[in-house]
C-alpha cells in the first residue's frame, strides 16, 4: 500500500506525540511534587490551578508542572460552513473528554488552545474582523486601529534565519505526569482525526532542585552530552542558573488577560478572558554561558548590573517595590555600558501604578504583568516536524528554551522584547550592538522561530468565531 | 587483532606520542619513568626560568597535536615577559571547521593574588568562578572555569608556590569538551618538571 505524504506524516507524528525520547529520563530524574487540589475550571484556560507555591533561597516560588509539549498544526477541514461546526463539535468534546479524565492542576493535566492570525483570516475573516480585541494603547501610539494580536516580528537580537511561523493552532499541554501528556495529546488528536495536520511537537521538562539533588536541566543536559552541562549549577532550575518562576515576576491572577489592566478593548466580549501567546524556540550556549560569563557577569546580564547577589545565588528577589524602572534602565546602561535582562525589561512589563482591574482585583504599582511558561528543553529545534529542512531539525539533542509568554497584546509582548535590545517605549534606541555582551543573555541566545497566537476563553476554545460564519 | 594493536602502540610510543586510558593521542616523553620535560623542549623553558629568574615549570605531556616546544611550530609568538617578569608561554593549533587546541602557561614571580585583567574601564579578575580545588602531581590547584584574556574560555589550573603564582589553562572548544578539558589539565600539570634558573 503506498501513503501520500499527508498519510506518511499523519502517521510519524502520530508516533511522536507518544514517543518520549530523551525525556523519558525526567521521571527517573524527579519525583512529581505534591500538589495542590485542582479547583474549578476557570474561564481563563490559560491560567493553572493548583500550583504549588515554595520559598527558595528565601524567595517565594511557583514550582511549574514538569512535562511540557506544544503542538501546532494546520487545519485539515474544509472550509465549509457545517463541516467547521462539526469540527468545532469534535474537537470540544475531544477535550471535555480529557478534562473529565484529569484534575486541571499539575497532578492531572491543563491544555491550552491557542490559534493564530492564518486561522482567522483564512477561516473566519468576517468575524474576526468584528471580534478580535483592539489594543487601546497601541492604537493610541500608531493613531489608527491596532489588533491585540499582530503578526510575530523578528527583533533587532535576532538573526535573520529566525523563522515566522503561521501555524493555524497550537496545543499547550502541562502536567508532571508524562503518561498524561502522551495519553491526552494522543487521544485528542484521535477524537479529532482528519481535523488537523500537525506541523510540529515541542517537548521538554522544567524543575529545579529544590528539595535536593541536581535539578533537570544539568541532569537532562548531562545524559545529552550538552556541550558545558558540567558547568550548570546543581539544583538549577533552568539552564542558565536562575529561576524564572518567582511570584513576583509572574503575572498574577488575570492580569495577563485582555481586558484585565484596560489597555484591551475586547469589544462586544467574545475573547473576554482570553489573552495574547507568544510562542518562541531559541538555542542557549549553555557553554558560553558559563566559560565566559563569571558569576559576577551572569547576575549583571541577567538582572541588573551591579544587582545584589550572594555567589552562587540562584533565586534572586525581584520584588515590586524593586522593580527597574526607565531611568535606572538609562543610568545602568551610561554607567556601565550594559543593560540586564530584567532590568530592561521591567520598566516596560511591571505597573507603573496600582490598577483596580477589570476582574475587581487590585494590582499593585510594580506587579508583572506577563505570565511565562516557558520551558527548557533538548530538542533541536523541535521533537518532530513536517517540514525537517526549513526548520533544519537534527536529531541530536541540543539546549534550548520553547518561550511561552502570556501578555493582553502583541504590543505589550512587542515592548519588553524590544526593550531587551535597548529599545525603549519612546523610540530611543540605546546604541547596543546586536547579541553583544552588553546585552547580557541575548549573547548567548539565538531565536530560530517566533509566533503569536490568540488564547480564546475556555468556552471559545475550540473553533473559535466558527458558529458566527453565515 | 591484538597483535596489529600491540604494533601500532609501539609505533605510536616510537614516534614520541602516548595514548592516554580513553585513547586520546598525545605528546609525551618517549618511556620516561618520572615526568619530565623531552629533552627537545627544554631548552626554551630553561632560557625562560633564566629570564624570569625564578622556576617555571615545563610540561612533560601535551595534548595533541600540540608540542610545548618554545619558539617551536606551535609556539608562534614564542613567550612574551613583562616587566615585572610576568610571562605567558602558549600554545595553540587551530584548524577553521575543526577547532582548536590551545594550552597557556603563566607564571606571577612575587605575586600571589590573582591577576587582574581590563573589561572596557573595569578592573576584573583574571580568572574566577572556582570550582574548587584538586590535588595533581602534588600541588593542589584552584580550578577557574571563567578566565580572560588570552585564556577566554578556557579552564584554569591555579596554583602558589614559593611566592610565585602559576597557571596552566586549556582552551574549551570543539573536539575537546570541559571534562576532557579537565582530564588534559591533571595530566599536563600531574606531569610538570620544575626547572630552576641557572646562573650565566
Amino acid at each position: 500500500m503506498r501513503l501520500t505524504r499527508k498519510q506518511f506524516l499523519g502517521g510519524a507524528a502520530a508516533g511522536a506525540l507518544g514517543a518520549a525520547g530523551i525525556y523519558e529520563l525526567v521521571d527517573q530524574l524527579a519525583e512529581s511534587p505534591p500538589r495542590a487540589e485542582a479547583g474549578e475550571l476557570a474561564e481563563e484556560q490559560y491560567l493553572l490551578s493548583g500550583m504549588k507555591l515554595l520559598t527558595h533561597e528565601g524567595v517565594e516560588v511557583i514550582e511549574p508542572p514538569l512535562h511540557h509539549q506544544v503542538v501546532t498544526a494546520r487545519l485539515a477541514v474544509d472550509e465549509r460552513r457545517s463541516d467547521l461546526r462539526e469540527a468545532q463539535r469534535a474537537l470540544e468534546a475531544a477535550l471535555a473528554a480529557i478534562e473529565r479524565r484529569y484534575d486541571p492542576n499539575p497532578a492531572g493535566l491543563a491544555v491550552t488552545v491557542a490559534w493564530g492570525l492564518p486561522y482567522f483570516r483564512r477561516v473566519v475573516p468576517g468575524p474576526a474582523d468584528r471580534h478580535l480585541p483592539i489594543d487601546r494603547r497601541a492604537s493610541t501610539s500608531a493613531d489608527r486601529r491596532v489588533s491585540a494580536v499582530l503578526d510575530a516580528i523578528r527583533f533587532p537580537s535576532d538573526p535573520e534565519t529566525t523563522i515566522l511561523e503561521d501555524n493555524e493552532v497550537a496545543f499547550l499541554l502541562r502536567s508532571d505526569e508524562r503518561e498524561h501528556v502522551a495519553d491526552a495529546a494522543a487521544s485528542l488528536f484521535a477524537d479529532t482525526d482528519g481535523l488537523f495536520e500537525l506541523t510540529s511537537i515541542r517537548k521538554g521538562f522544567q524543575g529545579g532542585g529544590f528539595s535536593g539533588g541536581a535539578g533537570l536541566p544539568k541532569a537532562m543536559a548531562t545524559a545529552a552530552g550538552i556541550q558545558g552541562a558540567d558547568l550548570i549549577p546543581e539544583g538549577a532550575q533552568l539552564f542558565l542558573g536562575f529561576t524564572s518562576t518567582q511570584k513576583a515576576t509572574q503575572g498574577q491572577s488575570r492580569i495577563s488577560s485582555f481586558e484585565t489592566l484596560g489597555l484591551v478593548d475586547v469589544r462586544e466580549g467574545y475573547f473576554r478572558g482570553g489573552t495574547h501567546m507568544h510562542l518562541s524556540h531559541l538555542f542557549e550556549n549553555v557553554e558560553a554561558w558559563y566559560l565566559d560569563f563569571d558569576f559576577r557577569d551572569r547576575v549583571d546580564t541577567t538582572f541588573r548590573p551591579g544587582f545584589q547577589a550572594r555567589e552562587g545565588a540562584q533565586t534572586l528577589k525581584q520584588d515590586a517595590e524593586a522593580a527597574a524602572s526607565e531611568d535606572d534602565l538609562r543610568g545602568d546602561f551610561r554607567q556601565h555600558g550594559a543593560i540586564g535582562h530584567s532590568g530592561s525589561i521591567q520598566p516596560t512589563s511591571r505597573l507603573h501604578m496600582d490598577i483596580r482591574g477589570a476582574d475587581g482585583d487590585l494590582y499593585r504599582k510594580g506587579s508583572a504583568i506577563p505570565l511565562r511558561a516557558d520551558f527548557n528543553t533538548l530538542d533541536n529545534p523541535f521533537f518532530w516536524t513536517s517540514d525537517p529542512d526549513r526548520d533544519r531539525h537534527s536529531e541530536q539533542p541540543d539546549a534550548g528554551l520553547h518561550f511561552i509568554s502570556f501578555n493582553p497584546s502583541s504590543d505589550d509582548f512587542r515592548r519588553n522584547r524590544l526593550a531587551m535590545d535597548g529599545v525603549l517605549p519612546d523610540g530611543t534606541r540605546l546604541p547596543l550592538q546586536a547579541r553583544s555582551r552588553a546585552q547580557g543573555l541575548n549573547s548567548v541566545l539565538r531565536t530560530t522561530h517566533r509566533q503569536n497566537f490568540v488564547v480564546p476563553p475556555r468556552s471559545r476554545r475550540s473553533f473559535p468565531l466558527v458558529e458566527q460564519l453565515r | 587483532m591484538r597483535r596489529a594493536l600491540c604494533i601500532a602502540l609501539l609505533a605510536l610510543v616510537a614516534a614520541g606520542c602516548s595514548l592516554d586510558d580513553d585513547g586520546v593521542e598525545g605528546r609525551a616523553s618517549a618511556g620516561a619513568p618520572t615526568p619530565a620535560c623531552p629533552a627537545a623542549w627544554k631548552p626554551g623553558w630553561q632560557q625562560l626560568a633564566n629570564d624570569v629568574g625564578t622556576r617555571v615549570y615545563c610540561p612533560s605531556w601535551m595534548p595533541s597535536p600540540i608540542d610545548a616546544e618554545i619558539g617551536g611550530q606551535w609556539n608562534s609568538d614564542g613567550v612574551i615577559v613583562d616587566e615585572d617578569k610576568s610571562y605567558l608561554a602558549g600554545f595553540l593549533w587551530h584548524e577553521a571547521g575543526s577547532g582548536d587546541v590551545h594550552v597557556n602557561f603563566r607564571g606571577y614571580p612575587g605575586r600571589s593574588a590573582v591577576p587582574r585583567c581590563r573589561d572596557g574601564k573595569r578592573s576584573i579578575p583574571c580568572f574566577s568562578d572556582v570550582r574548587g580545588t584538586r590535588k595533581v602531581g602534588g600541588k593542589t590547584v584552584t580550578v577557574y572555569t571563567v578566565s580572560r584574556d588570552a585564556d577566554q574560555w578556557h579552564v584554569t589550573y591555579l596554583w602558589r608556590e614559593n611566592g610565585t603564582l602559576y597557571t596552566v589553562s586549556e582552551h574549551v572548544a570543539p573536539p575537546l569538551t570541559f571534562q576532557r578539558v579537565l582530564a588534559n589539565l591533571d595530566r599536563i600539570v600531574g606531569g610538570l618538571e620544575a626547572i630552576e634558573p641557572q646562573s650565566a
